[in-house]
C-alpha cells in the first residue's frame, strides 16, 4: 500500500503500462488516487496515438516492388543455400540464440497450450500404436465421422488432406477435452507411420505453431479461431512442421 | 502460417517500424530490404516455433546499429537534446504541427530510446517482449522508455493536448 500523496517511479509505472492486463488494471487503480499519475498515464496515451499517427500510415503505402522480390524470389528458389549463406545463416542463428531464450520466458511459454500439447502427445501415444481399434470411426465412413466431430465439438471441422505428404485418414475418435469434447484424427503413411491431429475448441489465447516434444514423438501445435490444435507424430521436426502447416491450412481454408 | 507468407505479411509493419527508426524513406527501405534477405537466408533454419515479427525487428535493429556504425562512428550515442523547448508562441496548435513536433522530437532522442519508444508504442510489444527484442534487461527498456517519454514531453510541451482538443478544425 503506497502512503497517500506518494506516486510510483516513471520507469514501475511505464513497466506496468505495458505490461499484462493485470499490471495495468492495477496501473489505473493506483491513478485514480494520483492525480500527478493520472497525468502521466494522458500524456502517455497522447504520445502514443501521436506515434501512431504519424507512423503507422506507412504500413498501408505501397510495398516497393524490390521489397516483395526478395520474398517472391525465395519462393522460386528450391536450391540449396550457398556457403556463404550458410556463414550469414549461422551467424544470424547466434546472434538470434541470445533473443530467442528471452523471448521463450516472456512469451512462448502458453501454459494453457502446452496442456493442449502434452494431451495430444499423450492420445497419441495411446491410440497410434493401436493395431485393431485406432479409430472409432473409418475414412470409408468419412462423411459420418466429419459429422458426428463436428457436432460433438459444436465447430465445423474437416480433416485436412495431407495425401500429397503421403499420410491417408485412416479415421478419427471423440475423446474427453477441457471446454468441448475433442477430435483425433490419425493418418497413416506406407510404412505404416501415423500422425494424429489432435483438435478441441479453445477460445481466445491466439498463438503461432509452437513446437513441443517428449521421448518418442513431436507435436507441433498452434491455437487459432476458437481451436486448439496439435498434429503429433514420431517424424524428423521439419517434416513435422511441414504436415502441421498442410493441417493448418486444410483446417482452416474453405 | 508459412514461413514465406509470413515473412511477406510482416513487410508493411516493418516498413513503418523502419521509417519511424531511419527516418528517411529509402534509408528504411534499405533496412527493410537487409532485414528481408537475412531472415529468407536463415530460413532453412528456423525452426518454425519462434515469434517471426519480433525477430524480424531484431534483426533490422541489429542492421540499423551497424549501419550507424559503419557511417557515422563518432557521437552516435548521444544525440542532443536541448535543454529548453522552443517557446510556445512559436509553435501552433494545429493539429499537423504537433505531430510534425513529435517527429522532430524523435529525431532528438538518442536511437536506443527512439527504438524502445517505438517498440511498445507502434508495434504494440510488452516492455518484456521489447527487452528481447532490444537485447537488454527490462529494467533498462523502463528507463530507456522512461527518458524518451520525458523528453517526448518537454520537448512538445503541451501542444499535443491542444492537437486533441483542436481536432475538430481538420
Amino acid at each position: 500500500m503506497m502512503p497517500e500523496g506518494s506516486r510510483i517511479s516513471a520507469e514501475e509505472a511505464l513497466r506496468l503500462r505495458h505490461g499484462s492486463a493485470g499490471d495495468q488494471a492495477r496501473l489505473h487503480t493506483l491513478a485514480t488516487g494520483d492525480a500527478a499519475l493520472a497525468e502521466d498515464l494522458a500524456e502517455w496515451d497522447r504520445q502514443d496515438a501521436a506515434l501512431r499517427a504519424l507512423y503507422a500510415p506507412v504500413a498501408d503505402e505501397p510495398v516497393p516492388a524490390r521489397l516483395t522480390a526478395a520474398v517472391a524470389a525465395a519462393r522460386t528458389d528450391k536450391r540449396a543455400p550457398s556457403a556463404a549463406a550458410w556463414r550469414i545463416a549461422a551467424a544470424l542463428a547466434l546472434l538470434a540464440l541470445g533473443f530467442l531464450a528471452g523471448w521463450s520466458g516472456a512469451r512462448m511459454l502458453h501454459p494453457a497450450g502446452s496442456a493442449l500439447a502434452q494431451t495430444a502427445m499423450a492420445s497419441f501415444a495411446t491410440y497410434a500404436v493401436e493395431v485393431a481399434h485406432p479409430v472409432e470411426v473409418g475414412a470409408e465412413d468419412e462423411a459420418h465421422l466429419v459429422k458426428w466431430l463436428s457436432k460433438r465439438l459444436g465447430t465445423p471441422i474437416r480433416p485436412p488432406d495431407l495425401s500429397q505428404d503421403g499420410f491417408r485418414l485412416i479415421g478419427g475418435r471423440l475423446l474427453p477435452g477441457e471446454t468441448s469434447p475433442a477430435a483425433l484424427l490419425m493418418y497413416e503413411d506406407e510404412m505404416g507411420r501415423r500422425l494424429a491431429l489432435y483438435v478441441t475448441r479453445r477460445e481466445g489465447g491466439e498463438t503461432e505453431l509452437a513446437f513441443a516434444e517428449e521421448p518418442g514423438r513431436r507435436a507441433f501445435w498452434w491455437i487459432e479461431d476458437g481451436l486448439g490444435c496439435a498434429l503429433v507424430g514420431d517424424l524428423p521436426r521439419d517434416t513435422l512442421r511441414h504436415l502441421a502447416i498442410s493441417a493448418y491450412h486444410g483446417l482452416t481454408e474453405t | 502460417m508459412p514461413y514465406l507468407d509470413e515473412i511477406e505479411a510482416a513487410i508493411p509493419g516493418l516498413r513503418a517500424f523502419a521509417r519511424a527508426l531511419a527516418r528517411d524513406r529509402e534509408a528504411a527501405d534499405d533496412l527493410v530490404q537487409d532485414t528481408l534477405e537475412a531472415a529468407l537466408a536463415r530460413r532453412a533454419q528456423w525452426r518454425g516455433d519462434g515469434p517471426l515479427r519480433g525477430w524480424l525487428c531484431r534483426i533490422l535493429l541489429n542492421r540499423f546499429r551497424d549501419g550507424l556504425r559503419r557511417n557515422r562512428p563518432a557521437a552516435v550515442a548521444l544525440a542532443l537534446v536541448p535543454d529548453q523547448p522552443d517557446p510556445p508562441a512559436a509553435r501552433k496548435a494545429e493539429g499537423r504541427l504537433a505531430l510534425a513536433e513529435v517527429h522532430a522530437a524523435m529525431g532528438q532522442l538518442p536511437d536506443d530510446q527512439r527504438a524502445a519508444l517505438l517498440l511498445v508504442a507502434l508495434e504494440g510489444l510488452s516492455l518484456a517482449e521489447a527487452a528481447s527484442v532490444m537485447g537488454c534487461a527490462e529494467g533498462t527498456l523502463a528507463s530507456r522508455l522512461a527518458r524518451a517519454r520525458a523528453t517526448l514531453r518537454q520537448v512538445t510541451g503541451r501542444e499535443m493536448v491542444a492537437q486533441r482538443h483542436g481536432k475538430a478544425g481538420e
